[in-house]
């Protein structure tokens, strides 16, 4: 057994030589479990099967990567990222002795310049567990922080996942959400859009199925003036799913110039599936830009048609259709790595939806 | 190649084809006019195969096989095409992942080989260069944001693409400009051959000026009324419709 250091061992800056290097990072119990299980661990990727290790072993973030394994049972790990970093988390969740729970608070702070933070869930299939992760989120005056979350697990897990946000002036958060699988999933974010020219952007892709209830609660409160928030979310319920997007603007007083924009719309593809959308809008500025809007709805048979029409079969048109309606919201995403994970997660996830929608 | 037997066809209740009957063969350009509401774009969406639209008797044959019992993707792979009124705008679908998709899928179905990346470009350029359409048509969305007279190139230019054996163009003269036109009336004619029929309704004379028509129709409250060469196309601009309705009502009389 190696010596496996607490994930608070992030927060020291000798860590950053190891992380420098490739950083595999996996807590006690995990290994057990790993090990019980029989995998070899001739190297640290080989602990893990090759199905979970394919879904986060990018080139691009090999570098700057942590994952863990089933969490900790309480840890607390502090990030400062500096200019240009790239981080990419991985929580992996995989079968344990006893039904497990794991939790994580992590604080993140971006001081000067611009990082990126992509936090990544899997898991193996059969595993019960509820992971908790809280993070605390500082964007500083004038930093940028990009944040991709991409949640892709196995029926058995549940993740609750909390964030608070606090950008200062002049600073500029940017989220990219994909959550797929889970039986509960349950996302809270409050940001707020502390200093003046604040920025809040929010992209986001929930698709429910099977008896999964994806929850997911929006907070953007515009607490200065010419701070700018843009939510834009895509909901797919499936089968017996079950979403909900709860999505709230408040503007403070005195936040003059804000500028909020909520736009989400939703595609059920069966009789009994299930999304609530609730746009909450709250002003008590004077002179505000602010539009929402949400809409729950089915495929558009005018596009089914129209794809038929030309040639391509039903389940493929509709298959067009939904990866379209999705896609949507990771239109301005810009970077070409991070779009093609998210169009493999999306092949990986969506075309069920389709069979079992007939 | 199409055969149209005493067509009626009801939507949402009402009846809207009451006994169409036309034939159409191959190498022929036939031209459908009328006034609003005679039936023409239901007869379009009732050939390529629309959910909404109910045959309540006659038949329509083509190429010898019961057009009606076909799925929309089945009418396409057997080279029918419908140029739409209205395109329908898909937001997040690329125009060359549908298009190839499109292709394939009607080759597949016809047993023929599917195109590779390269081959499917090089028609693709081929075939924008013919409609002076610019490439980057190929890396939007399918009409998303398109002007009108975007749209209606687009469908021409997948017509062009797709190479049907029966192309209907419904209305593709609406909403366009002069230039418009005619690069779509090009469009049509250079695709003009023998083993291919056109079916164009239209409102106005003017698109027979640039697709001449062998055959001209005019249809009024879901039926045929009169039918002639393209001089009958002059007479309608000239007189009217109530000219035809008037005539109509006479013979009846």
């Amino acid at each position: 057994m190696r010596g496996l250091p607490s994930a608070s061992w992030l927060a020291r800056p000798e860590m950053d030589a190891v992380l420098d290097k490739e950083a595999w990072r996996y807590s006690e119990r995990a290994w057990n479990a790993l090990h019980a299980q029989e995998f070899t661990a001739a190297n640290t990727p080989a602990l893990l099967p090759g199905s979970l290790v394919e879904q986060f072993d990018w080139p691009e973030t090999r570098a700057r990567r942590v994952v863990f394994v089933n969490g900790e049972a309480t840890a607390t790990a502090e990030l400062h990222l500096s200019d240009g970093e790239r981080l990419h988390l991985v929580f992996i969740s995989v079968p344990d002795a006893q039904p497990a729970r794991w939790s994580l608070d992590l604080p993140i702070t971006v001081e000067t310049g611009s990082a990126e933070v992509v936090e990544q869930h899997i898991g193996l299939d059969g595993t019960e567990i509820l992971g908790e992760l809280t993070s605390h989120v500082r964007v500083g005056a004038g930093a940028r922080l990009r944040m991709t979350t991409l949640g892709d697990l196995p029926d058995s897990v549940s993740l609750y996942r909390r964030a608070n946000v606090s950008i200062d002036a002049g600073g500029a958060y940017s989220s990219t959400h994909a959550l797929f699988g889970g039986r509960l999933q349950r996302f809270d974010i409050d940001v707020d859009m502390a200093g003046e020219q604040a920025s809040y952007v929010s992209r986001g892709v929930f698709a429910p199925r099977g008896r999964q209830h994806i929850d997911v609660h929006l907070d953007a409160r515009h607490s200065a003036r010419d701070t700018r928030s843009d939510v834009l979310w895509r909901g797919i319920a499936d089968q017996r799913g079950r979403g909900i997007l709860h999505g709230a603007i408040t503007v403070a007083a005195g936040a003059d110039g804000a500028d909020a924009q909520l736009q989400t719309k939703n595609l059920l593809l069966s009789p009994h599936a299930e999304i609530d959308a609730q746009p909450v809008l709250e002003i008590y500025a004077d002179e505000v830009k602010a539009s929402h809007g949400a809409t729950v709805g089915q495929l558009d048979e005018r596009a089914l048609f129209y794809l038929r029409s030309r040639g391509v079969p039903l389940a493929a048109a509709r298959n067009l259709l939904i990866a379209g309606f999705c896609r949507e919201a990771f239109a301005d995403l810009g970077d070409v790595a991070l779009s093609a994970r998210l169009e493999a997660v999306l092949a990986r996830r969506l075309p069920q939806a389709q069979e079992s929608a007939r | 190649m199409l055969k149209i037997d005493n067509l009626h066809v009801r939507v949402a209740g009402k009846e809207i084809l009451k006994g169409l009957t036309l034939q159409v063969n191959a190498g022929e350009v036939h031209a459908i006019m009328g006034p609003n509401g005679a039936g023409k774009s239901t007869l379009g969406n009732v050939l390529a195969g629309r959910e909404g639209y109910e045959v309540t008797q006659g038949s329509v044959s083509y190429n010898g096989t019961n057009l009606l019992e076909l799925e929309p993707e089945q009418r396409a792979a057997a080279g029918v095409f419908l140029a739409f009124q209205y395109p329908v705008e898909i937001p997040g679908v690329n125009n060359t992942y549908f298009l190839k998709a499109a292709l394939n899928a009607q080759r597949k179905y016809r047993g023929e080989a599917e195109l590779d990346s390269m081959q499917f470009l090089k028609s693709v350029r081929e075939k924008l260069r013919v409609l002076h359409i610019p490439d980057d048509l190929m890396n939007r969305a399918v009409n998303a944001g398109f002007s009108g007279g975007e749209k209606k190139r687009n469908e021409i230019f997948q017509m062009a693409l797709l190479e049907p054996k029966l192309a209907i163009l419904d209305e593709t003269d609406s909403g366009l400009d002069i230039d418009a036109l005619r690069m779509v009336a090009d469009g049509v004619n250079a695709m003009r051959y023998p083993q291919r029929a056109f079916v164009v309704i239209t409102h106005y004379q003017r698109l027979l000026d640039y697709i001449v028509p062998d055959f001209v129709h005019v249809m009024v409250d879901g039926r045929i009324v009169e039918s002639g060469d393209k001089s009958l196309a002059l007479k309608l601009e000239e007189h009217g419709y109530a000219w035809i309705a008037e005539r109509k009502l006479a013979g009846a009389a």
